[in-house]
C-alpha cells in the first residue's frame, strides 16, 4: 500500500459493484435520516465519495467501447505470451 | 471341445437368418448418420449416446413411409419400425447384419419429451437444477461469455441486448455448432474453456428457435451435467418462449430470448446506474455542505445569541412591568372603589352605631343626672337636717347662752378664759364678760375663799 493510500482511507475497497451500491444506499439513508451528527455526516459523506468514485470507475471500465474475444484468439494469445 | 458339430456354414448361416426373423418386431428411435442408397434398398445407422444399430430398409417400404423430400439425413431424429434381420451372403456377396425397418417416422415432439422427462426426472433427483441457482451473479460483470452461432440473430440480438443496456465490456465468444450431433460435445467444450478464464464472471448460451429435435443438442444429458457442476453462473437463451430445453433447468437463469439473456448475464442497467450515481453524488454533496452551513449558521445564531437574549429578555421584562403597572393600577382603582365601598358601608354603620350610642349616652346621662341630682338632694337633704341638729347641739353649748342664764366668764385682757381662782389672784386686773357686756375688775390678793 502506498502512504497516499494509507492518507485516503483506512477501509477496504468495496469487493463489488453491488456491496458498494448497498453501502452507498445505506449512507444516504443515514444522511437522510438527519441523525448524524457532524462529525459522523462529514466522515459518511467522504466514504459516500470514496464509493461514488469506485463505482463511477467500474461502469467507466465497462463504458469504454465492447470488446469481442473469440476463445481460440484468446488461447492464442496466452499461448503467444507463454512463449 | 466337446461341442455340437461341426455344421457346414451355409445351413448355419441360414439357420441364424431364420432365428433373427422370428425375433420380436419392436419401435427404435435414434439421430440419423451415415445415410447412403442402394439401386433396392436405404441404410443408415440409428444412434444415440449409449450405442448405434446398422439400418437397411427396402426402397418400396421408405416411399410407402411417405416421408418429407429430404428427410432422411443425418442428425435427424427418427422412430423406425422393424426387426433383426440377417444376411447370409453369397458366393459373392458379404453377410451382414442389420435392422429391417419396414416403417419410418421423424421422431416427434412426444417422442423427444417423454424421452426428455425420463431425463429431467433423473437429474432433477440428482439435485442438478440447483446447483447453478446458487451461485453468485455479478450485477456489473466486466467481461462475459457467450456461446452460440458464429453466424445467426442470436449474436446479434444479444450484442443489441448488451448496447441497450449501455454495457460496453469485454465479450468472449465460444463459437460451436447449435444443431446436430456434434453440437452438444462441442457446446459443452465451448463452455468449459471459457467457465477455465478467471476472468470470465458469467456464461450465456444461447441460439435461436426451432423444433425440438432442432434444439435436441441442448438437452444432452453430458451438456446439461457439465453446466450444472460449473462454478460460473451460465445463463441460458435458447429456441423462443414456448421451448422448454434441459438446458435451461440447469442453468442459473433461463431466458426466452437472446435479448432476456443479455439483460441477466448484466442485470445491472448501467445507463440508469449512472444517473443513479449523480444523483448519489448530489445527494452526498448537499448533506456535507448542508450539515455544514446549518451548523455554521447555528453557531453565527449563537454567537450573536446573548445580545439577542438580553434585548430579549429587557423586552420580556418591560412588558412585564407594563403590565404590572396596569395591573397595579387596575388593582388599586379596584381596591379605592372597594375600600370606598366598604368604608362607606363601615362608617354607615359606625354612624348609625354612635348615633346609638349617643342616644343611648344621652338616655344614660340623663338617667345618671337624674340620679345624681336625686342623690344630692338626699344628701343636702341629710346635712341641713344634720346640720339643724348640730346647730342645736351648737345652740345648746354656746357660752353666750349660758351667760344668759346668769354666769359670767372670767378672761384676762388678753381674751384668755381664766379658770381657776390661783390664776385670777396672779392677775392685776381681768375682765368678767356678761351676757350683754363685760367689766373690769381687780382681784384681792391674800385671800382665799370668797373674795
Amino acid at each position: 500500500m502506498s502512504a497516499n493510500e494509507g492518507e485516503q482511507s483506512t477501509r477496504a475497497e468495496p469487493d463489488s459493484y453491488e456491496s458498494a451500491v448497498e453501502r452507498l444506499e445505506e449512507i444516504i439513508d443515514r444522511l437522510d435520516s438527519g441523525q448524524a451528527g457532524l462529525r459522523e455526516t462529514l466522515e459518511l459523506c467522504r466514504e459516500g465519495r470514496e464509493l461514488v468514485n469506485y463505482c463511477a470507475a467500474e461502469l467507466d471500465a465497462v463504458g469504454e467501447g465492447l470488446k469481442e474475444l473469440k476463445l481460440d484468439e484468446l488461447a492464442a494469445k496466452l499461448d503467444s505470451q507463454a512463449a | 471341445m466337446d461341442l455340437p458339430g461341426p455344421f457346414p456354414v451355409g445351413r448355419y448361416a441360414r439357420k441364424l437368418e431364420e432365428e433373427m426373423k422370428k425375433r420380436a418386431r419392436v419401435q427404435l428411435m435414434g439421430e440419423v448418420t451415415g445415410v447412403g442408397r442402394s439401386k433396392k434398398q436405404a441404410f443408415f445407422e440409428l444412434r444415440d449416446r449409449e450405442g448405434a444399430v446398422p439400418c437397411t430398409m427396402w426402397l418400396d417400404d421408405f416411399e410407402r413411409s411417405k416421408l418429407p423430400e429430404g428427410a432422411l439425413r443425418d442428425g435427424v431424429e427418427l422412430v423406425v419400425a422393424g426387426g433383426p434381420d440377417y444376411y447370409r451372403g453369397g458366393s459373392q456377396a458379404s453377410p451382414s447384419f442389420s435392422f429391417r425397418a419396414t416403417h419410418m417416422r421423424l421422431a416427434g415432439e412426444g417422442d423427444l419429451l417423454a424421452q426428455l422427462e425420463a431425463l429431467r426426472k433423473q437429474l432433477q433427483r440428482e439435485g442438478l437444477f440447483e446447483l447453478q441457482k446458487q451461485l453468485r451473479r455479478p450485477r456489473l460483470p466486466k467481461t462475459i461469455g457467450v456461446v452460440t452461432a458464429e453466424t445467426g440473430a442470436a449474436r446479434r440480438d444479444l450484442l443489441a441486448g448488451l448496447a441497450r443496456r449501455g454495457w460496453a465490456g469485454t465479450v468472449v465468444w465460444g463459437f460451436a455448432p447449435v444443431q446436430d450431433r456434434r453440437a452438444a460435445p462441442a457446446i459443452a467444450a465451448a463452455i468449459q474453456d471459457l467457465a477455465a478464464r478467471p476472468e470470465v464472471e458469467a456464461i450465456v448460451v444461447t441460439r435461436g428457435g426451432g423444433s425440438l429435435a432442432d434444439l435436441w443438442a441442448f438437452c444432452d444429458e453430458t451438456l446439461c451435467r457439465t453446466v450444472a457442476l460449473l462454478r460460473v453462473p451460465v445463463i441460458s437463451a435458447v429456441g423462443h418462449e414456448r421451448d422448454s430445453t434441459l438446458i435451461d433447468d440447469v442453468a442459473a437463469v433461463a431466458c426466452s430470448t437472446p435479448t432476456h439473456a443479455a439483460e441477466a448475464a448484466v442485470p445491472l442497467d448501467c445507463l440508469a446506474a449512472r444517473r443513479d450515481l449523480q444523483r448519489a453524488a448530489a445527494a452526498l454533496r448537499r448533506s456535507g455542505e448542508g450539515a455544514v452551513e446549518a451548523r455554521a449558521r447555528h453557531l453565527g445564531a449563537l454567537a450573536r445569541g446573548p445580545a439577542r437574549a438580553l434585548q430579549r429578555q429587557r423586552s420580556h421584562l418591560n412588558q412585564k412591568i407594563r403590565e404590572i403597572r396596569a395591573a397595579s393600577e387596575r388593582g388599586l382603582t379596584e381596591r379605592t372603589g372597594f375600600q370606598r365601598r366598604i368604608a362607606t358601608v363601615v362608617l354607615g354603620r359606625a354612624r348609625q352605631r354612635g348615633v346609638e350610642r349617643a342616644a343611648a349616652g344621652r338616655a344614660e346621662e340623663r338617667r345618671r343626672v337624674a340620679a345624681i341630682e336625686r342623690s344630692a338632694e338626699r344628701n343636702l337633704q341629710r346635712r341641713s337636717q344634720a346640720l339643724e341638729r348640730i346647730a342645736l347641739t351648737l345652740r345648746a353649748h354656746d357660752p353666750e347662752r349660758t351667760l344668759e342664764r346668769g354666769y359670767a366668764l372670767a378672761e384676762s385682757s388678753a381674751g384668755e378664759p381664766v379658770t381657776t381662782a390661783e390664776a385670777a389672784r396672779s392677775l392685776d386686773e381681768m375682765r368678767l364678760r356678761f351676757a350683754d357686756g363685760q367689766i373690769s375688775v381687780t382681784p384681792a390678793r391674800g385671800g382665799r375663799g370668797s373674795e
